[in-house]
């Protein structure tokens, strides 16, 4: 395979941020997660969880609360007291509303999809009408002495239940009128807090109302008389999010401690019909702050401070215990965020908010601030391939500035591609982790690429966790496409035979001891690395240069805030 | 009297009472346990023995209300019985004879006619869970052979197996499944739990289950100290349990309240945990219950809870978390070192107790007395870690001082060692610390002794040690201004060619004192210290050393690893005899010139009796028990026993115990074990068995002095109402079961006849001689033990010979009793 010089660049001083509100859409599987600096991002559970649009967000619209209305409509608002639309198709912010209300810290759609609520600063509750392009602002609720801090519809969409400091309303939709007030405890087995925050609240049909608060405490409440039915502490520390499966039969909380907890409605006994909620799992995925969880008919979604956003599915309701009931954990963005020239050895880096140009070899950096780009498409000599979020991808032709082809659809969204520099072939990489090349002057795929999909990817390949980001080929060595994702590095040397499921995929690259006649039968195309990790980035200077760019998950927890001590047994 | 049986080896009490859970009666006033071949009915309240159920043949494995008629148990046994008992009264009702091996036993309210059992039928480690179908039947003996089978390759212990939600189901557990078994649908579901497979040291092995009584919810208890609470689990897709963690090792066993609200749980920690409400921030403790908890049961009624510990205890627990009564037996938890020894005060036994304890066991009453903390540490229960042993321990002076010695030896050069002397305190009733001696040699004590003649003024202690030294400690005059302090100080060090010192002994009169070195025995004159003679036989170490009493003092006796038994005459300084016997133990009888000696063969071990003065044995017998036995010891009877036969002679004074590996106490009886245990209940009665303690001298006095009284008043006023409880025919109407009482009618006029003054002339004497056989009478089931242990306490104050108590008529007797009382009055004013 030959050796390299490797750059291994850890001064990528990236750290994304927070994640602050998730919001799951059941009709399109889509997840839309918002993160502290208000970026907010969609992603595609059906394509292997990938991450298909990208909003780059800037501190001035940090938000608070986000929600789909009216089918695919996503809405957020945030602490400079708008309320604002997406447009998922151009990528941008269609508008922007302000509630008049002060910061806004909730928010929620009715159940029909075609009124808003949002809960203000001011302690009121005001109730927005959904129109076909805008929001319209119908009426306020009865004010509240303090901010109004979660909320929820009961499914009819007669109720709704606001979560206070200290206190939980229940609003008569129809009237306008708070119907109960219910006060929360703040002592907890004689722990004394100064107030409880009512974090999140759920209105189940049954009119029960589940409240999640600062003190640990996870309260079911009965919407008809206002009093208390049951409690459960399960933390030391805040839980701060609940959400409720689509049945109603489960439910999910994420505390201060980075717990997960999972409830469940179970029968007390077999013959009878009383159901009673249990905590069932405790899920630790996190080690941060859980701001927000997310119900999905087949899975736990829960993301925080700690940047991580994990999706576990629940065994019980996965029909066939495949690579898909496996837990996701995702930490870096599935895109580039560094490209690299080769001639003049600098490494560009792309931040939220600026660049940084790096000169290898040298320690000058300059930065410039610019908006961010969608995903690009480079060529060598007269081609160009785009791709949208949608999946296809055309090839023009740039001399004559016109559409020389498109590739034929496949239904996963493209997460790398690149043109070899001397065959013209175009290489894509596809979140579900095939990979394809189409030969752009035969306007057809590669026979390479046809035995492959013949023969289908080893089914380790087919497994990895993070899509590829890039693509790159060797100058001299025609038969080589070199390719990373998060945690490997391959390259795939089109000359030799294709891995089938018994082979070893992952073997480490053949030792030299070993004699020429066992290497040789062992050897497959897909050689990996797995030396560099995570790896944001791997490109070849020259023939026998490598750069790799790493971003230990130590150093970006470093800086981000303590998490809350625990004690730990035996320590 | 004492008819001349064989003699036979019969365990004599401190048998596991933690072998399985207890069982609480109904009302919660008696708690059930097995214990041995018995079942022994405690009172919760008292703490005390009220009854013990005997009739199996061998091992009890299980014991359970009988759900139908509270006031009877069911046990089961390996004897293949499950026999039907009357606890109350302590009656066999019924026996059932299923015929093969039961290793545990459940009952369940809605199967009427039936109980559960666990049995193994065809292979050695293949358990079966089966429904043993009971026969209505009159008789006393039923064959019960209708066996159907439930549940198959279940884990033998009783713990593994819950039966739930009044019988709708039965949850098995083992290894890393739990089988759930519906009765009504006759189907399995079953769980595994798939970490055990995927991580490497996961230790989720199941090892106990209980299931919840009103609601379905199976908890398991892992290796790992975690519980699992099922639910959900007649779907094998959508179950789920919950997780709730505090114990940090294994949970021995769990159980849910009456009610359900609340899950308690124990283990290694000692400590028992309530998970109120079955949440995890929600839970109650009591910690330092001093042992592993073992087992956990809930009295019916809900107040009490019990935990059976690893140190053969049951803690009685009130539902608020407050232990109430502690029911000790003998601590069999841990190796013996100390070996078996007797408080010459208490006439307890004495050996290893709870980690760093001596225990002091009552052999009369089987149960402990007290516990003496000798290492003084908090002690850290766990694995691997190495601890402070107390290994040896000496009485001397009559009780008066108590040597202990405690070791720790991490690495082969790193020793720390510690001797202690206590002494015994009478207004504390107790020992106190004395001095304490840091490092007394170099190396491992490998034996202690007291210099216990009766004319030495100083008491001497001395400690031989691998080091290659004894020393000579004596009680000296500590530097007190008031003199009054006393402390103990080396005095003599001996060494023999720098050999290991293993045994040290003093002659009976402490004129001699005799230190083995390895092969070598020397002789020592204890005034002078000087080096007398030397003894070698190059026959092996000595292994044990003792020197003979009484008439046969001059003889020095030592058993060496070769298996030589050498006797040596210490005046002619000469070897008397030898014999080839491998001696495991050896112990001179205090009380006669007997020494018992316990040779080990391949087969077995076998008692030998002998006097050193003729090397052929009184008595021999073979076989006493299969495994290694590893230490004896020589118990004085209180009253002798006068066997004629010249065999039995050698137990007449004394009764010999011995403790094998397996740490069964075992000794030598020709009688039935019905009338070995009396229970304590009915000695309490026996007056004569009161010791003469300063309490007695108070109270005794007392209770003459009223009797006397009540004589007097008697004598002055005939027309006067004995008092109803001493009315014999009211309180046999009280005192005897209502299944065998006669109909009311025919009471009625007895009854009435009895409140009736007769017309009698009644002697002043002889009422309170009713009153005195009445009493006896109330809390007795059976008179003739009684009258036998009267007999034997006859025999002994008056001294006249058995042969005439046989012949004694009613009014001989009472003349006795008569005697007995002023028998006493004059022996209190001594």
């Amino acid at each position: 395979m030959g050796e390299f010089k490797v750059h291994r660049v850890r001064f990528f001083n990236y750290v994304p941020s927070g994640i602050r509100c998730v919001a799951y859409n059941n009709q399109s599987n889509r997840l839309a997660v918002s993160r502290t600096d208000g970026t907010v991002e969609v992603y595609n559970l059906s394509a292997n969880y990938f991450q298909e649009k990208f909003f780059p967000g800037h501190e001035s619209r940090a938000t608070e609360a986000l929600c789909w209305a009216e089918g695919q409509r996503l809405f957020s608002a945030g602490l400079n007291g708008e309320i604002m639309e997406y447009d998922l198709q151009a990528l941008n912010i269609k508008y922007a509303v302000d509630a008049f209300g002060g910061p806004i810290w909730s928010m929620a759609a009715s159940p029909s999809g075609s009124q808003l609520l949002v809960g203000c600063e001011d302690g009121s509750v005001k109730l927005f009408q959904i129109t076909p392009d805008k929001i319209q602002f119908e009426r306020n609720f009865d004010r509240q002495k303090s901010r109004i801090l979660s909320l929820s519809w009961h499914p009819s969409g007669t109720h709704i239940a606001a979560g206070s400091i200290d206190y939980i309303s229940v609003f008569d939709v129809k009237s306008g009128s708070a119907v109960h007030k219910m006060i929360v405890d703040r002592q907890y087995m004689g722990v004394s807090k100064r107030k409880c925050i009512v974090w999140g609240v759920a209105f189940l049909s049954d009119g029960t109302v589940i409240s999640v608060d600062s003190a640990g405490k996870v309260q079911f409440w009965d919407s008809a008389t206002g009093t208390l039915v049951k409690s459960h502490l399960i933390a030391n520390a805040d839980v701060q999010s609940i959400a409720v499966a689509e049945q109603e039969d489960s439910f999910v909380v994420g505390t201060a401690e980075g717990t997960v907890f999972h409830f469940q409605l179970v029968p007390v006994t077999s013959n009878s019909s009383e159901k009673q909620w249990v905590r069932t799992k405790p899920f630790q995925h996190h080690t941060h702050d859980v701001r927000t969880v997310a119900h999905s008919p087949t899975a736990l979604i829960s993301g925080g401070t700690d940047t991580h956003l994990v999706i576990r599915p629940l065994m019980e309701k996965v029909e066939v215990k495949n690579y898909d009931a496996a837990l996701r954990k995702i930490t870096f963005p599935h895109r580039r965020l560094i490209s690299c020239s080769k001639k003049r050895q600098l490494l560009l880096f792309q931040f939220a908010h600026h660049l940084e140009l790096w000169r290898l070899g040298s320690t000058v950096a300059t930065g410039t601030v610019e908006a961010m780009c969608l995903l690009a498409v480079s060529s060598d000599g007269n081609w160009l391939a785009a791709s949208g979020t949608s999946a296809g991808v055309h090839v023009y032709n740039v001399k004559q500035l016109k559409l020389h082809c498109t590739v034929p659809a496949y239904n996963f969204p493209v997460t790398a591609m690149a043109i070899a520099p001397n065959t013209n072939n175009l290489v894509i990489a596809h979140s579900d982790q095939q990979v394809f090349e189409y030969s752009i002057p035969d306007k057809q795929y590669t026979d390479w690429s046809r035995t492959v999909q013949k023969q289908g990817f080893h089914h380790l390949w087919l497994q990895r966790d993070t899509p590829i980001t890039h693509i790159s080929f060797h100058p001299k060595r025609p038969m080589h496409i070199l390719l990373h994702d998060a945690y490997m590095f391959c390259i795939i040397d089109k000359s030799l035979p294709l891995p089938n499921d018994k082979t070893l995929l992952y073997n480490p690259f053949p030792p030299t001891n070993e004699s020429d006649v066992v290497r040789r039968r062992t050897a497959h195309a897909f050689k990996i690395s797995k030396i560099y990790k995570p790896l944001l980035f791997m490109d070849l200077l020259d023939e026998r240069t490598l750069v790799a760019v790493e971003r230990p998950l130590d150093d970006i927890i470093a800086q981000l805030p303590p998490p809350i001590k625990k004690k730990k047994f035996g320590t | 009297m004492v008819e001349e049986e064989n003699i036979r080896v019969v365990r004599c009490g401190g048998s596991e009472l933690n072998f399985r859970r207890a069982v609480f009666s109904a009302d919660s006033k008696y708690i059930f346990c097995v214990s041995g071949d018995f079942v022994k009915v405690y009172s919760t309240v008292t703490e005390e023995c009220v009854h013990i159920l005997h009739g199996h043949r061998n091992l009890v494995t299980g014991i359970q209300l009988n759900p139908n008629n509270h006031l009877q148990l069911y046990s089961c046994s390996l004897d293949g019985t499950i026999k039907l008992w009357d606890y109350i009264d302590g009656i066999l009702i019924k026996t059932f004879i299923v015929g093969c091996k039961l290793h545990a036993l459940f009952t369940v309210a809605q199967a009427e006619d039936s109980v559960f059992a666990i049995v193994n039928k065809e292979k050695p480690d293949i358990f079966q869970l089966v429904s043993v179908k009971l026969p209505k039947s009159s008789s006393q003996e039923v064959e019960a052979k209708e066996l159907s089978f439930v549940l198959d390759y279940i884990n033998q212990s009783p713990k593994c197996i819950a039966f739930g939600n009044e019988g709708v189901y039965v949850a098995a557990v083992r290894e890393f499944y739990l089988s759930v078994y519906f009765f009504k649908k006759k189907t399995t579901s079953r769980f595994t739990l798939s970490s055990s497979r995927n991580k490497k040291h996961a230790k989720n092995n199941f090892t106990c289950v209980a299931c919840h009584p009103t609601e379905d919810c199976i908890a398991s208890g892992h290796m790992d100290g975690k519980i699992r609470l099922w639910r959900n689990f007649y779907d094998d897709k959508k179950y789920t349990y919950t997780c709730l963690h505090w114990h940090h090792d294994m949970v021995m066993d769990l159980a849910f309240s009456v009610t359900g609200t609340s899950l308690l749980s124990g283990g290694r920690e000692s400590v028992l945990v309530e998970w109120r409400d079955a949440t995890e921030k929600n839970k109650e403790f009591l910690p330092r219950l001093g042992a592993t908890i073992e087992h956990i049961s809930v009295s019916p009624a809900g107040d009490l809870f019990c935990t059976s510990h690893s140190d053969n205890k049951i803690i009685i627990i009130h539902r608020n978390l407050e232990a109430s009564a502690v029911i000790q037996g003998l601590v069999k938890d841990r190796s013996i070192f100390t070996g078996l020894m007797i408080d010459p005060r208490t006439k307890a036994l004495v050996l290893n107790g709870k980690p760093g304890h001596l225990q002091f066991y009552s052999l009369q009453s089987d149960k402990q007395l007290y516990n003496l903390d000798i290492i003084q540490q908090e002690y850290i229960n766990d694995y691997g870690l190495i601890q402070i042993e107390l290994t040896k321990a000496a009485f001397g002076c009559f009780g008066n001082w108590l040597a202990t010695v405690e070791q720790r030896q991490e690495k082969e050069t790193e020793l720390e060692l510690q001797m202690k002397l206590w002494m015994y305190n009478k207004k504390t009733q107790g020992f106190i610390l004395n001095t304490k001696i840091n490092m007394p040699h170099e190396d491992c004590i490998t034996a202690l002794c007291f210099c216990n003649a009766e004319k030495s003024e100083q008491p001497t202690l001395v400690t031989a040690s691998k080091d290659g030294y004894f020393k000579v400690w004596i009680l000296t005059d500590d530097s007190d201004i008031y003199k009054k302090a006393v402390g103990w100080t080396c005095d003599f060090v001996g060494s023999y060619h720098k050999y290991q010192a293993t045994n040290c002994c003093f002659s009976e009169d402490g004129s001699l004192l005799a230190v083995s070195f390895e092969e070598i025995v020397t002789i020592w004159d204890s005034v002078t210290w000087e080096l007398k003679c030397t003894f070698c036989q190059r026959a092996g170490k000595i292994r044990h050393l003792c020197f003979g009493r009484l008439t046969c003092s001059k003889y020095l006796l030592g058993a060496t690893e070769n298996g030589i038994l050498c006797c040596w005459n210490l005046l002619s300084c000469a070897l008397e005899w030898n014999a080839k016997l491998n001696v495991r133990v050896m112990e001179p009888d205090p009380n006669s010139e007997n020494i018992a000696a316990i040779s080990q063969s391949s087969v077995g071990s076998d008692l030998f009796v002998f006097k050193p003065s003729e090397p052929r044995p009184l008595y021999i017998q073979k076989g006493i028990s299969r495994e290694e036995v590893q230490w004896g010891v020589f118990v004085p009877r209180d009253v002798p026993e006068s066997f004629t036969s010249e065999a039995y002679q050698w137990l007449n004074r004394s009764q010999f115990y011995f403790l094998t590996k397996s740490q069964s106490l075992l000794t030598f009886s020709t009688k039935s074990p019905e009338e070995k245990l009396t229970p304590t209940s009915k000695q309490l009665l026996a007056e004569e068995s009161l010791p003469t303690t300063p309490f007695y001298f108070i109270l005794g006095k007392h209770r003459q002095h009223q009797d006397e009284k009540l004589n007097e008043t008697l004598e002055n006023e005939l027309v006067q109402l004995p008092l109803t409880e001493n009315i014999p025919a009211v309180s046999e109407l009280l005192h005897t079961p209502a299944h065998v009482l006669p109909s009311a009618a025919f009471l009625c006029s007895m009854f009435v006849n009895s409140l009736l003054l007769s017309k009698e002339t009644k002697s002043a004497k002889e009422i309170p001689e009713d009153v005195d056989m009445e009493e006896e009478k109330e809390s007795e089931d059976s008179d003739e033990e009684n009258d036998f242990i009267e007999k034997v306490q006859d025999t002994n104050n008056t001294g006249l010979g058995e042969d005439i108590i046989h012949q004694l008529s009613k009014s001989e007797e009472k003349e006795l009793r008569k005697f007995r009382k002023i028998d006493y009055s004059w022996i209190a004013a001594l």
